[in-house]
């Protein structure tokens, strides 16, 4: 599942190039102004964030807007699942971004 | 109860315990989810549930997802179907160009013979080919299992079909017991200019016991339920335009609420009433309704005998389980895929174990995201729709040997039929009220 997800991620990033780009009109879809976590040149993020776009890609938990990720972990944990535990462990403990990275970009 | 002549004639009782709990909105908060949430959640719950039943329905074949499938070999799918229909309405048809290809829109549904069924799971779809599995009794919505194999062209062609199947359902209380009725109404449309409150008063007074000689009431007070699925009023049309109302506009809309709670007024001084909103009433739209509120029946929600409940309604009466809405779920059904009578369209909701499959594709309904309220866990015993042309109902058996009564409720309004059903044995007549005079 992670070669997906980190094709994904690569697509993702492409696409965001391109929209920047081209639409000068438009806001980039990251405004710097959302979070720190999610700067509109999205390269700063840690490994913990990695790790926390790879679950958000992963379409096994199913789609991950509109909802928090605790949220969507636990959706994943009570339909049987098994989401990795990192991940609940980072989101328990760490002080990570709780939405998703689509968040407020849709 | 006003029943006192030479004896005195007691109302039987039975004990109720509501399960409307997984259709109460309450924590829900609209953040932006879409509807892929429940499609989701639909397709896990439905998925492992299917898994369960694979292994001894095609031991030999593999289960595997829509992009592995591989040309020639025999596997089983499971996934959600998508029906294509040319003839459905989309909102960018009337910016299409070629407006007159698409062809005229038969009044009563929007099936077409060049619609097709398409599977998805989460990561892919496939065409679905071959005469095994028809289009027209499918829906939007719906989790099956398919066994067969991809045919050259890149198409599925299916060679059997697995649906889930009724619900194990929870054994009826066998102990032979006396006859206990519950009376089933839906459509009083009360405001609507062709209403008849004469008619509604009749079967008020005939289930209160105020009609008739004693032995007729007798029978009366052996009725321990009513519900009335969905459309109690009808707000006159013409009033609700967007405009601001005049006060005196005020008060007529309000009319026909206010004329309701009058009547159930005095129902529910004699026995336990739910009240279920239907697509008419004043209530939300997307399902699940939420109870009409009590406000609106300042004089029947004293009694604690008046429930306003959600729609679709579940609950039990002495350990017999009742399920039902106010219609929309069949009506949906009928304008989508074809039966020979809506009887069909319920045991098919029954079968695909999902109440409302065309939600939220052509179904307003609420946007869930970790769970799919309308899947059917349990099997009723009893299940209702409202809101139809005419009363209809049948038994069916499962293969576990479930035995479900199913029931079409009739508009009262237009037919003057109330549904009564006895709780011993299930059985069901209608009570039909007429007031013309026979020339």
């Amino acid at each position: 599942m992670s070669s997906v997800s980190s094709n994904m991620k690569g697509f993702y990033r492409q696409k965001k190039n391109t929209i920047t780009n081209k639409s000068s009109n438009k806001p980039p879809i990251h405004d710097a102004a959302l979070s720190p976590s999610t700067t509109a040149h999205a390269d700063e993020y840690n490994e913990n964030e990695t790790m926390l776009r790879q679950f958000d890609m992963n379409m096994a938990y199913g789609p991950c807007v509109g909802m928090s990720r605790k949220e969507r972990l636990e959706r994943a944990q009570k339909l049987g699942l098994n989401p990795p535990i990192e991940i609940k462990k980072l989101l328990e403990n760490e002080k990570v971004q709780s939405q998703s990275l689509w968040d407020g970009s849709i | 109860m006003g029943m006192e002549k030479e004896k005195n004639l007691h109302r039987l009782q039975c004990s109720y315990a509501s399960l409307d709990e997984s259709f109460e909105i309450s924590k829900e908060s609209y953040r932006g989810q879409q509807y892929s949430h429940i499609y989701y959640a639909r397709l896990n719950l439905m998925r492992s549930l299917l898994y369960s039943l694979v292994s001894n329905w095609k031991p030999f074949s593999p289960v595997c997802p829509v992009l592995e499938l591989e040309e020639g070999k025999e596997c089983v799918i499971i996934g959600t179907l998508y029906k294509h229909m040319k003839l459905k309405p989309r909102v960018l048809d009337e910016y299409s160009k070629e407006k007159s290809t698409i062809p005229l829109v038969k009044p009563h549904n929007f099936i077409h013979s060049d619609d097709y069924l398409i599977l998805e799971d989460e990561k892919g779809r496939v065409k679905l080919g071959g005469n095994f599995i028809s289009p027209s009794v499918y829906a939007t919505g719906v989790v099956v299992a398919l066994h067969g194999k991809e045919s050259g062209a890149g198409d599925f062609l299916v060679l059997d079909v697995l649906e889930a199947g009724l619900p194990p359902q929870i054994d009826r209380p066998l102990k032979s017991r006396e006859d206990k009725y519950v009376v089933f109404l839906s459509g009083l449309s009360i405001g609507r200019s062709n209403s008849n409150p004469l008619q509604f008063q009749l079967l008020i007074d005939h289930i209160t016991g105020h009609l008739g000689d004693e032995m007729e009431q007798s029978i009366a007070s052996q009725i321990v339920h009513v519900i009335i699925a969905g459309n109690s009023v009808e707000i006159p049309p013409g009033l609700l335009n967007g405009q601001n109302l005049a006060s005196k506009d005020l008060s007529r809309i309000a009319e026909p609420i206010k004329e309701l709670d009058i009547m159930l007024n005095q129902i529910a001084a004699g026995l336990p009433l739910d009240i279920m909103p239907g697509p008419n009433d004043p209530s939300n739209f997307a399902l699940p309704q939420q109870p009409l509120h009590r406000c609106l029946f300042p004089g029947s929600s004293a009694y604690n005998t008046f429930r306003s409940c959600t729609n679709p309604h579940c609950f039990e009466l002495d350990n017999v389980r009742f399920l039902g809405t106010a219609g929309q779920n069949v009506d949906d059904l009928d304008k989508y895929s074809e039966a020979k009578d809506k009887l069909e369209f319920m045991e098919r909701t029954l079968r695909w174990r999902h109440l409302a499959p065309t939600a939220p594709n052509t179904l307003g309904c609420y946007p869930y995201t970790d769970k799919d309220p309308f899947l059917i866990d349990i099997c009723p015993h009893v299940y209702f729709v409202g809101n139809q042309n005419k009363y209809e109902t049948r038994i069916i058996k499962g293969s576990e040997g479930q035995l479900v009564r199913l029931i079409c409720v009739p508009k009262f309004n237009e037919t003057g039929v109330a549904v009564v059903l006895n709780l011993k044995d299930l059985e069901c007549h209608a009570l039909s009220f007429g007031t013309q005079l026979s020339s």
